[in-house]
């Protein structure tokens, strides 16, 4: 037995609640461990988080980088362990070294996201990212606004061809929330802003002046829903080479050091 | 009818509705009670009176018992607490240890409890049924049930019928071959057995080529019902397995995606219908049957009106299981139709497949376990429904290994199987849940109450013509069973999954309801 395997039994069997100051790592990193964590995701985890690892009807994604329930490799190795209390995840009673081998795919799905072809340069597009302003709409790193979509980590999230998508044609795909809501309550009041949340009888809504508010759906007289991105296009504003620039630069923005 | 029988009958309904002592409420299962104390016109007084807040994170499915003063509710996964319902304060709790490791398919749940001669009984996730004293919360015996390692567990309330204790097997997503089991209520010996799926020799075991109907599934996870006069008892029975690889088990793969009606005493098949033969779409049968005798087509008739998670609505006898009327309730499209039999017409193209194919309903079908309602008052059968909703199916090749998920593909949905995220993250075309009330006869939607989110609360009407449910958002409310409008909303912040139950307590009625992971009970203001 090698002392990796002993390593992961011993993880597996009770000693994990004696915790050492630092996070565990995970012992099975190599492609082979990957792959082998593969062929145990796609049996007993794609059911629920989708085969590609990006969600399905009742697993959320966990290509994105991130996770709701560990924030390390001996977080994931719980969860799988243990499951996640009020949701449908189950503990999985498979060997220490099955489970750190998915923990070593599920890593994976989110490796060389970032790492698409950047041709620019991204210090000019840092320079273009402060010229155009965008941080009257967007967060980062500590600075801007609320409004759009925080890009502290967007490295993370969206590979260099959806950012560039992204400035180019920002109508192309927007998620629900970021969709704008517009309404005209009883008293003739117009209202403006983003849909944060909503039941049968409210909306929460983050308004145009930066405000947190509920909005009683017996109030309005009307309201709407705009498909499109509130972003402006860059297709014509930017030169290839700026693009170029720009995207390079947002490719950068992987988040705060763990 | 003599003066004196007629006060005698009165007498014992009031008995029996002040109390609410199985999962359903009554052996039809109708989910209705005969108070009237509360009503559309007083509904708006409808006020908090106590909470329990249960110590377990885990989804809170059970509906309570109320037996003369005391409640009986389970936390999950396998605790039971008695409450006094005047002032919602534990007398006692039951916990029973489970292993650290077993395999419930959607969450370490328990939907609840049944109660005979001061026993109450619960089966576990570790696939046991334990027998509890109600008055004191002592232990008095448990018995196995099934091996919780091969991948069975026991999540939903048992069924007392005369002396015997009825409970069935969870597991379809675990290669199970599942069965429902009757236990001695005094001792917990086990008396009969039916398998949900035939084993060679038996008649249905040709329907599962291939050899598959060792790890068929066909679990049972909802409490059945009962017809006293027929000594039948009624049961749903879950889905195939691999739920979605169906290409390795060819053929109709009974009895899963049934219900089937057996004689009480011996647990031997009487008759059984098939919703969906050769199930590809994890559409349980696992909805309640709703037991009613009323005029069909001229003529009196036991009935049973089941609304299934494959989108129809059916009209059984349940003297023989004849089939009488279907009619889509939701939108679907993978079938043009049911035939005389009510076999349904397949459309074609609409199987999972490795790509994913999209289909309606969803995975969670057009309505799921959550209970329905019956009301003799209106004469109208209220679901939570699950409208213009769909999921990408997939399929794919998966080995059976013991104690392993056994699914054979996954599901993509925008609607997911749990609340987990605000609404604004989903597409507004992704459908939307409605309280609805359908024409027992024909299926016809005769109103609905559109709700921007969906439902995985059940729905107890009234004699007072009031309509209890709640819903994802949070909301816990009250409609007019006659027309569908709004009486009462309270936001309490939690899913429901659960189905309220209304009894009395010193004389007044009363409401309770598990929501996120409190027990409310509500009342008029006095």
């Amino acid at each position: 037995m090698n002392s990796r395997f002993l390593f992961s039994l011993l993880c597996a069997g009770g000693l994990w609640a004696q915790h050492s100051e630092t996070a565990l790592t995970n012992p099975f990193r190599t492609p082979d461990d990957r792959a082998r964590g593969g062929a145990f995701f796609r049996s007993q985890c794609a059911s629920c988080h989708g085969i590609d690892g990006k969600g399905g009807a009742s697993g959320p994604n966990l290509a994105a980088g991130n996770f709701r329930h560990a924030s390390n490799d001996e977080g994931l190795f719980r969860v799988i362990t243990k499951g996640v209390a009020g949701t449908s995840m189950p503990g999985f009673s498979m060997n220490g070294r099955e489970i750190w081998q998915i923990v070593a795919f599920i890593r994976g799905l989110n490796t060389g996201r970032a790492a698409g072809a950047t041709p620019g340069d991204a210090r000019a597009g840092e320079q273009l990212f402060q010229s155009n302003r965008c941080l009257q709409c967007h967060w980062l790193n500590g600075a801007g606004s609320s409004l759009g979509l925080d890009l502290s980590s967007v490295a993370t999230r969206l590979t260099a061809i959806e950012l560039r998508q992204a400035l180019i044609d920002p109508s192309a795909e927007v998620a629900p929330e970021y969709w704008i809501w517009t309404a005209v309550t009883k008293d003739g009041q117009k209202l403006r802003g983003s849909r944060f949340n909503e039941d049968t009888f409210s909306l929460q809504i983050l308004d145009s002046a930066g405000r947190l508010r509920s909005v009683a759906k017996a109030d309005l007289r009307e309201q709407t829903l705009d498909r499109r991105s509130p972003m402006p296009s860059f297709k014509d504003k930017l030169s290839e080479t700026q693009l170029n620039d720009l995207v390079s630069y947002l490719n950068t923005l992987q988040g705060a050091a763990k | 009818m003599k003066p004196a029988l007629l006060f005698l009958a009165v007498a014992a309904l009031s008995a029996q509705d002040a109390n609410w002592t199985t999962y359903h409420g009554n052996h039809s299962s109708t989910h209705h009670s005969t108070l009237t104390q509360i009503t559309p016109q007083n509904a708006k007084d409808l006020e908090l009176k106590w909470t329990f807040q249960a110590q377990s994170l885990e989804k809170f499915e059970t509906t309570p018992l109320v037996v003369d003063g005391v409640m009986y509710i389970t936390e999950a996964p396998n605790t039971v607490v008695a409450i006094d319902a005047v002032t919602g304060r534990e007398f006692w709790i039951y916990e029973h240890k489970n292993p650290d490791v077993t395999y419930p398919c959607c969450g370490k749940v328990n939907r609840g409890l049944a109660i005979h001669n001061k026993t109450l009984y619960m089966g576990t996730l570790d696939g046991k049924l334990v027998a509890v004293d109600a008055i004191t919360g002592q232990l008095r015996w448990e018995t196995v049930v099934a091996d919780y390692r091969k991948g069975y567990a026991l999540t939903h309330a048992p069924l007392v019928i005369k002396d015997k204790v009825l409970i069935g097997t969870a597991g379809g997503e675990l290669g199970i071959r599942g069965y429902l089991a009757a236990y001695d209520a005094k001792t917990g010996s086990e008396i009969w057995r039916f398998r949900t799926i035939p084993e060679p020799g038996e008649p249905g075991n040709e329907t599962w080529g291939n050899g598959s109907w060792k790890y068929g599934g066909g679990p049972i996870w909802l409490t059945g019902s009962y017809d006293p006069r027929l000594n039948l008892t009624y049961w749903g029975i879950g889905n195939a397995g691999p739920d979605w690889n169906a290409k390795v088990r060819p053929g109709d793969n009974l009895y899963t995606s049934s219900v089937v009606a057996l004689d009480a005493d011996t647990g031997k098949l009487k008759w059984h219908f098939q919703f969906t033969p050769h199930d590809e779409w994890d559409w349980d049968a696992v909805q309640t049957p709703v037991l009613v005798d009323r005029v069909w087509r001229g003529l009196p008739r036991k009935l049973m009106l089941w609304a299934n998670r494959n989108g129809y609505f059916y009209l059984l006898d349940r003297t023989t299981g004849e089939f009488l009327q279907g009619t889509p309730f939701v939108k679907l499209d993978w079938s043009k139709g049911l035939d005389d039999k009510g076999r349904p017409i397949r459309n074609p193209g609409k199987s999972p497949s490795p790509q994913g194919t999209v289909i309606y309903p969803g995975v969670q079908g057009g309505t799921n376990w959550f209970a329905p309602s019956y009301s003799p008052k209106t004469d109208l059968f209220y679901l939570n429904v699950w409208d213009d909703y769909s999921s990408i199916y997939f399929a794919w090749d998966q080995d059976y290994e013991q104690g392993k998920w056994y699914a054979g593909g996954g599901i993509k949905a925008d609607v997911q199987s749990t609340r987990r995220d605000r609404l604004a993250r989903r597409h507004p075309d992704s459908g939307y849940g409605a309280v609805r009330a359908l024409n027992p006869s024909t299926g016809a939607k005769v109103w609905e109450y559109k709700m921007t989110d969906v439902s995985d609360g059940g729905i107890v009407t009234t004699a007072g013509n009031v309509l209890f449910t709640g819903n994802r958002e949070g909301n816990f409310f009250a409609l007019d069973a006659t027309n569908g409008k709004l009486l009462w909303n309270i936001y309490l912040g939690g899913q429901t999954a659960a189905s309220p139950v209304t009894y009395l307590v010193n004389g007044k009625q009363r409401v309770s309801i598990a929501v996120g992971h409190t027990l409310y009970t509500f009342g008029l203001r006095e």
